[in-house]
Formats: C-alpha cells, structure tokens, sequence
C-alpha cells in the first residue's frame, strides 16, 4: 500500500476513535462529577488529619483508618480493638440481611400476583407499587410510625375489636426498624421480579408438567432459575442501601441501636472527626464490593450448576 | 388403546360458550401413527392437549388401556408432547433437557444417564450434548425436542405441528426421519398438521377435522379415493364438482342421457358428483364412461403434466391433468374443442349440501 493511503487510513480510524469518545463524553462526565470525584475526595479525607471544628486539615495521617479499627483504651492509653464498630457493622449486615430476606418473602408473591394479571390492570398495579417512591422518605417513614406507635392506627384498631386490652409497645423495637425497612425498600425488590416473571415463558412450566415434574419440581428446576437474574438484581438492589440505611433505623428504633450509617453521620456532625466519617464510608463501600464480587460469582456458578 | 369417547369441549359459559370440539369419537390403536388434520382453528391443539391433560373435556370420556384418564393431571399420564415451539429449557443443555422427564420422575442417575445415551443417540445429537439448547438451529431444536419427549418412554408421543416452523428441505427430511423412528420403535404417534402433503405421506390413519367436528377417519389412500364428502375431498387433493341426478340407478349429468352406474350407492334425486382432474381421460372411450364435449379455456404447463381447463356445453368448468409423454396421441392447445370422458369407477357420488345447491 503506498504511504499516503497508510496516512489517510490512519486519519480515518483517528477521526473515528475521537468521535467516540465525544458520544461517550456525556456519560462520562456525569460518571467522573457524581460518582469518581466524591469518592476521591473520601479517599483523600480519610487520610487527612482532623480538624479542631470538624472538616480536615491538610497533612497525611492514618488516624482516621486508625480509629475504624482501634480504639484507645480508656485508663492507660494503649491500643485495643475497636469491639464496638464491629457490633455496629455486624447490626447493620445482619438488618440489611433481615430486610433483604424480609422484601423477598413478600416481594416474590406480589411480583408474582401482578405479572399474573391481563396487561391492562397490570399498569395499574404497578403504578401502586410505585407510588411511595414519589414521597419522601422522611415522609413514609413518619406514615409507618403513625400506624404502629402507642395510640397510632394498629393499637386503636386492635383495642377496638378487643384483641388486646392495653396497647402493644411496637414502636423503637428491632421489630419497628425490620417493619419500616421492609417497608421501605420492597418495591425495589419487586419491580426486577416483576419484570423477570413477566419474562417467564409459561409453556416451560408447561412442558415441564408435561414431563411428569410436580408443581414444586417444575418450581425448583425451571421457574426459579429462570428468574433468578431478576431476584439477584432485586437482592442487590435491596442489600446494599439498607446496609447504609440510617434515616429509617433511627426513626422507627430510636436511635436506639446504632446503625453504621448512623455512625458515619455521627463522626461527620457531633463526632467532628471528618477522617473518620470518611474512612467508615470507605470500609462500608469496601465491604459492599466484596459481597457484590462474592454474591454475582455464586449467581453466575449457580445459574449453571442449577441448570 | 386409546378410546376417545364422544369428546367434547366448550370454552367459556352461557351465551359465550365456544363448542372448539363437538362429540369426538376416535380409537386409535397401538404402534399407528395416527393424524388429526384440519384448517386452521378446527380444534386439533384443542384435541391434543386434552389428550395430554392441559384441558379437561366437557363430555364425553378418554379411555387409555381400559382406564379413564380425564381426571389424571397431566404429568401423571404416560403421554408426552413435542410442542409447536419446542419450548427447551434454555437454561440448560441438550443432555439436561433430555434427562428431565426422567429425572423429574425419580429414575436412579445410572437409569437417566444410559436412556440420555440411546436417545442422543437416536436423534443423532450426542456431539452436542453439552450445548446450551438455545444455541442450537430450529432442526437441532427439533431434534432434542423429540429425544426428550421420547426418553420417558410415553404410551403415546403426541405432536403438534412439530415441523411447521422448519424449511421445506429440513421438513421434507425430518418427516422421513420421523416416520422411519416411528415405525422401527413401535412407537404410537398423534401427530397434529394442516399440511395435506404431510399428513398422506406419513400416516396410517388420518383423521379430517373441521368445526369441530370429525369429517372422516380413513388410511391416506381411502380418504383421497372415497372422500366422505365435498369438504374432505377439496381438502385433500384437488377435486371437480359436477352436478349430477340419480334416478333409478342411472345417473344424468351435463345434458347427458342417463347411464347406468357399475354399483347403486345413492337415493334418487340430485347428488354431486367428484372426479379427480388426473382420472379425466382426454378422447372418448368405448364403455362405462360419459363423454361430454367442451373448450378448453386455460392451460397450464407444470413439468410432468399439463392442467386444463375444459369449459363443458353446459357451463361448468371441468379441470383435467393430462400426463406430459411424447408419444401421447393428442396435444392439447388453448381454445381447441374436444371430447373428454369420465370413467364411470373414477366418479364419486357426495350426498349434496346446502352449499351445493346454491
Ligand atoms: N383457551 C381458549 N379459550 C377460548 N377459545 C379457545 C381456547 N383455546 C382455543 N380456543 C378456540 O378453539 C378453536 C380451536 O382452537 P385450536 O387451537 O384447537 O385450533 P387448531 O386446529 O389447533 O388451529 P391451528 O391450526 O391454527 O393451530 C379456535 O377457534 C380457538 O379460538
Ligand atoms: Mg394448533
């Protein structure tokens, strides 16, 4: 090939490079501005040194990564685990856990309930499901207080018909908290169920039936694997903000039980140990990747051994 | 073996109620390959999945080896399907889809894996039994849809339309394929299709349906040669209708004086009168035939045969084939007069409908 032809091919494939990555530029400015950028600067907060009245000064320090895992003893000043961030983890793993479990074991039957439905009334139901998410979360939370706390909807309800005769104390339980959570967080599991079952090609069960499996057969080996992207995604999608929920726990526990969202929001306002703050949002981000990586690896192996 | 005893089934209630099948009565004995063919919306997948338990009659009774199945859910009974759209399980493979039907019954793993094996073997997919079953042609599909329907060893396989989504090539294969397995197994089939070709070249027995309801039951060749009436004789094959009178075991058509019939099979008074275009002799001949006289208004050359079409002195329009030989004695030319006779064995007397008449 003569030179020019080389040069001029190279021109083209030069201006196509470049026009892709102008289409590609939006996305990534949004991605660098809202998501990178915040992250760096956590990054770079958690091993800054704190200031006297919160927010950092400039100089390295390990302080703060320090502090998520040590803590000084309170009589002789020396380093001893600290204990009480890995309860408050553990808590907030295992409510996270319990909401997840919670929203599946409703979302499944609900998500069901619609896809099942003629096309028409589905849009309808699914605009139900919908709208708590046009509320502030504030606002459905305090909604939730109001049906269960001493004199709210429940207690009158039940003391009118005479099931009980004093009210029951719901409200700032770790009942409370798994009610509000599931409450909150559910749609976010029914909606990839929903749109994985609506997927669903009914005559595999049918097939599958006809194949002598029973109901619970043709369940376990072709409708659930089947779905199951869509209850990963639902898990995922639930998981990973309730494990850094913090408005609900304290307003349906009372800030009671310490959430680890709770923590962080502790260090960055009355705590005024920004490094810290920052360094157990990094932990938590950490820890969530870890479950993430770990939990789609088992999906992916389990979607195959299943099958 | 199977008894299907006045069946009937209605969708819906009251005033809306469908009647997708009037009071069906088939047998259909042990190792036949037996057919159930219709226009579209006739009611064979209707039939079909009564068979297979996915409706339940609204009368009547289906009796396999002595026994009532009606109320036997579906994957109880030893029937098993190809589906239209083979509906494989896509999440799993070639070898998986084939195991289910035994595994989803309980047989042992050695069990499974030795009959997976021979039915792999059978449909000749065992190079690609660990292929995801998405991943693979409509005629590989097929294939494995087959092996797993067969693998539980079903008392009946039923089909519905399973080659229709196939090209012609592939179809015209696999129907050899499907009949020879059939027949070297012993197997006994109840194979849906609107394909005419498809349902003489392969079956023993072809039940016509229309409506709802059973036209005729008869061998391939009974049905294109006695044909129980005007709707089974035009659906299958090509036919002409004449109109005809009977009387006193003479027939009268075209204008013609009446001849005496070989056997008196009808009442007196008007019948229609069905001959098949390739059994129209082009000529006269000397006895037991009617010759009319005519024009020839089209003619169309096809290959091995050449079709015309004849309009007769009285109006109606007769079509003939006529075979294309070089030493033939006539050839045929478009607006040429000429004698065609109808021999008189080749004539079929149908009991006259209220369309006829019009
Ligand atoms: N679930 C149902 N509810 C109401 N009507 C039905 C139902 N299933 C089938 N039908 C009606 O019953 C009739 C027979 O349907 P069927 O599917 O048996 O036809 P088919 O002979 O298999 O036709 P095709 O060759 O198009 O598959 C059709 O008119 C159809 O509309
Ligand atoms: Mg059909």
């Amino acid at each position: 090939m003569p030179r020019s032809a080389i040069a001029s091919e190279r021109a083209v494939i030069r201006a196509e490079t470049r026009r892709r990555w102008s289409l590609a530029l939006p996305a990534l400015t949004v991605i660098t501005l809202c998501s990178i950028l915040p992250l760096v600067v956590m990054v770079g907060y958690s091993f800054m040194e704190k200031g006297q009245y919160g927010n950092v000064e400039w100089g390295f320090s390990l302080e703060g990564w320090r502090a998520v895992i040590l803590e000084k003893d309170f009589f002789d000043d020396s380093y001893i685990p600290a204990t009480a961030h890995l309860t408050i983890l553990g808590r907030s793993v295992a409510l996270a856990l319990l909401t997840t479990a919670l929203t599946f074991v409703f979302g499944i039957p609900t998500a069901w309930f619609i896809a099942t439905r003629s096309p028409s009334t589905r849009a309808f139901w699914m605009f139900l499901i919908t709208v708590p998410f046009w509320t502030n979360l504030l606002v459905r939370t305090i909604a939730i207080q109001e049906v269960i706390r001493a004199d709210g909807t429940l207690n009158r309800l039940l003391l009118a018909t005479g099931i009980i005769d004093e009210p029951l104390q719901m409200m700032f339980t770790n009942g409370a908290v798994l009610v509000g959570m599931t409450y909150v967080y559910l749609p976010l599991m029914v909606l990839p169920v929903y749109a994985a079952i609506e997927k669903f090609d009914f005559r595999l069960a049918e097939a599958a039936y006809d194949l002598h499996a029973s109901r619970f057969y043709c369940l376990r080996k072709v409708v659930l694997p089947l779905m199951w992207p869509g209850i990963a995604a639902g898990s995922i999608l639930v998981f990973i903000p309730a494990l850094g929920a913090y408005v609900t726990p304290r307003l349906m526990g009372g800030g009671r039980a310490m959430m680890w969202g709770n923590l962080i929001d502790l260090q960055f306002g009355q705590g005024r140990n920004w490094p810290l703050g920052a360094a157990l949002s990094i932990a938590l981000t950490l820890v969530v990747l870890g479950a993430m990586v770990w939990y789609i690896r088992r999906v992916a192996k389990g979607g195959e051994s299943i099958g | 073996m199977l008894d299907i005893r006045s069946l009937s089934k209605k969708f819906g209630a009251g005033n809306s109620a469908f009647h997708a099948l009037k009071s069906i009565d088939i047998t259909i004995e042990e190792g036949e390959f037996f057919t159930l063919l219709g226009p579209s919306g006739c009611g064979k997948t209707t039939l079909l999945r009564m068979i297979a338990g996915f409706e339940q009659p609204s009368g009547g009774q289906l009796v396999l080896d002595g026994k009532d199945i009606a109320m036997i859910p579906p994957n109880n009974r030893p029937v098993n399907t190809v589906f239209q759209s083979y509906a494989l399980f896509p999440h799993m493979t070639v070898a998986q889809n084939v195991a289910f039907g035994l595994e989803a019954r309980g047989a042992t793993p050695s069990e499974v894996a030795g009959r997976v094996d021979e039915m792999l073997e059978i449909v000749q997919m065992s190079h690609l039994r660990d292929r995801k079953s998405s991943q693979m042609s409509g005629g590989q599909q097929q294939r494995v849809a087959l092996a797993r329907a067969l693998a539980p060893r079903p008392r009946i396989l039923l089909l519905d339309e399973p080659l229709s989504a196939l090209d012609l090539k592939l179809r015209k294969q696999m129907q050899v394929e499907l009949k020879r397995l059939q027949r070297e197994m012993g197997l006994t089939f109840i194979f849906v299709t609107h394909d005419q070709d498809e349902a003489l070249t392969m079956s023993d027995r072809i039940a016509v349906m229309e409506g709802g309801t059973l036209q005729q039951v008869s061998d391939p060749r009974a049905l294109y040669d006695h044909p129980a009436n005007r709707f089974v004789a035009e659906f299958i094959g090509d036919a002409n209708f004449l109109a005809g009178v009977i009387a006193d075991a003479k027939l009268g058509m075209a204008g013609q004086p009446p001849v005496p019939l070989p056997r008196n099979e009808a009442a007196n008074g008007p019948v229609t009168v069905m001959i098949r275009p390739e059994q129209v002799v082009v000529g006269p001949l000397a006895k037991d035939a009617i010759t009319l006289n005519g024009r020839i208004e089209t003619l169309v050359f096809s290959g091995n045969d050449t079709q015309a079409s004849v309009r007769l002195q009285n109006g109606e329009t007769l079509r003939l084939r006529a075979q294309n030989n070089l030493h033939a004695e006539t050839t045929l030319t478009e607006g040429q007069r000429l004698q065609v006779s109808l021999p008189l064995d080749a004539l079929r007397l149908l009991p006259q409908e209220a369309a006829d008449a019009a």
